[in-house]
């Protein structure tokens, strides 16, 4: 349990720390390069450095990845882009005063308000989560992995793929392509339908005869043979044919 | 406190902004792997990592939050801002342990400060790749593709929640009656309602495991 707090702390700590500097980074983009989201800035920016409106909303994305965290260990990505920003917001307007909309973009305050933010929520979220008993975690178990399972294999696939053949005919192709192979040789479609949303983008935007339309083909035609060797692929064809 | 805000508002500091970050959720991912806790991610990306840890097949996971990576990687320069989700969270966070793992380097995860370490070296290589990349970027690659895998990936997250209440009523009734009302609920609060259907049916089934009552068998459809 104590080892599990002083990771909790170090991992909150740094993280936050990062991510509060990088996020107020984001006011200063594109020269400066920020790290976050477009939706982290999106949340950051209803809120306008108003102490407690950061506060209602980083709280209640606080409570539902503290609640997903209990059985499944997982706290979500809302931990970053929404409940250290915004609650890192609403302590430094505990310090200095109601509204806090011009240190919004100080990567100082913002990161060291964020580190104490971090500590303090991964400390208590993840040491409570420990504590579940072991049956409730089976229930977790058995209602998440299989539900897990589906969505890694059909609805990403399907949702991505869906998306792509949305976006035009090239995408849509390549995307149906990809997918299509990266099912055969790995048995997930999901990398193939990114990666074809990717190069289907590029080539529908720049045609193939373009540096970067070339690159991106040959980067994913090597991706593809080299997984299908390591993965015993082209024997599993061989045998298929009755030559293996 | 003027001068470290300059400072971290240097071009170069992102490198170690980077490091620093990636370090955080490579050792969380660590935490994950050894006390199950503390997962920086989604729950059904920690249960591919599970699977990949029963399994010790990580390929499903390596793949899937590689190819995140290198769109947002390809992105960042473009725009100016680093998407944290699938860089930094799926991608150095839950892709490169997986990769690791899968290429037999799994000692790595035995040890969390050895995690970190390496989490903070993966992320400063990182960033310095996308300073460089910011430096010489060709300006033809395509921002839509960016457009088309945000929409899609923030559905996947909104089709997750009616996922597990369906997988919560096939597991058992009490465990089903929970996560629908839990949802109902979230859904009323405006919170994702993945997080009310599990903890839902969490609740339900501990008031039945309190007074002893079975929470299986599963309810049967017809």
């Amino acid at each position: 349990m104590l080892e599990i707090l002083l990771k909790s702390i170090l991992i909150g700590a740094m993280g936050g720390f990062a991510i509060g500097a990088g996020a107020a980074r984001m006011f200063h983009a594109p020269d400066t390069i920020g790290m976050g989201a477009f939706r982290t800035l999106g949340y950051i920016n209803t809120s306008k450095g108003d102490g407690v409106s950061h506060a209602t909303v980083g709280s209640g994305f606080a409570l539902s990845s503290a609640a997903t965290s209990l059985g499944t260990g997982a706290l979500t990505q809302d931990v970053f882009h929404r409940v250290i920003p915004n609650l890192a917001v609403s302590l430094l307007a505990l310090f200095y005063r109601r509204n806090v909309e011009d240190l919004l973009g100080n990567p100082a305050k913002m990161g060291i308000a964020s580190a104490c933010v971090g500590m303090i929520f991964l400390s208590i979220v993840n040491t409570v989560s420990a504590l579940i008993p072991t049956e409730l975690a089976l229930v977790a178990a058995g209602i998440l992995a299989p539900a897990s399972a589906l969505m890694i294999s059909y609805v990403m696939p399907l949702l991505f793929i869906w998306a792509a053949c949305d976006a035009g005919d090239t995408v849509g192709f390549t995307a149906i392509l990809l997918a299509g192979i990266m099912q055969l040789i790995t048995g997930n479609a999901l990398p193939g339908a990114v990666l074809g949303i990717l190069l289907g983008y590029t080539i529908q935007e720049n045609g193939f005869k373009n540096n970067t339309s070339r690159i991106l083909i040959t980067i994913v035609v090597t991706i593809i043979l080299l997984i299908s060797y390591f993965r015993g692929y082209f024997e599993s064809i061989l045998s298929i044919l009755g030559l293996g | 406190m003027k001068k470290f805000e300059e400072l971290l508002l240097k071009q170069w500091m992102f490198i170690i902004l980077l490091g620093l970050a990636s370090a955080s959720v490579i050792g969380a991912t660590q935490l994950f792997l050894q006390h199950n806790v503390g997962l920086l991610n989604e729950v059904f990306i920690g249960e591919m990592l599970k699977m990949g840890r029963e399994t010790g097949d990580y390929s499903s996971a390596s793949s899937f939050a590689s190819g995140f990576l290198l769109a947002r990687l390809l992105e960042a320069p473009l725009v100016g801002i680093l998407d944290i989700g699938g860089s930094l969270m799926t991608g150095i966070g839950v892709g490169i342990p997986a990769l690791l793992l899968l290429a037999s380097f799994g000692f790595i995860f035995e040890n969390f400060y050895l995690a970190m370490l390496l989490g903070f070296v993966i992320g400063c290589l990182i960033g310095l790749g996308i300073i460089i990349l910011k430096k010489v970027m060709p300006d033809d690659l395509p921002v839509g593709a960016t457009a088309v895998m945000m929409g899609a990936g923030n559905k996947v997250g909104e089709a997750f929640g009616p996922l597990v209440i369906l997988y919560s009523i096939s597991y058992s009734t009490p465990a089903g009656i929970g996560a629908i009302i839990g949802s109902l609920l979230f859904y009323k609060t405006k919170k994702p309602i993945v997080g009310g259907a599990i903890l839902g049916a969490l609740i339900m089934c501990s008031i039945f495991l309190l007074f002893n009552l079975p929470i299986h068998p599963p309810a049967k459809p017809n």
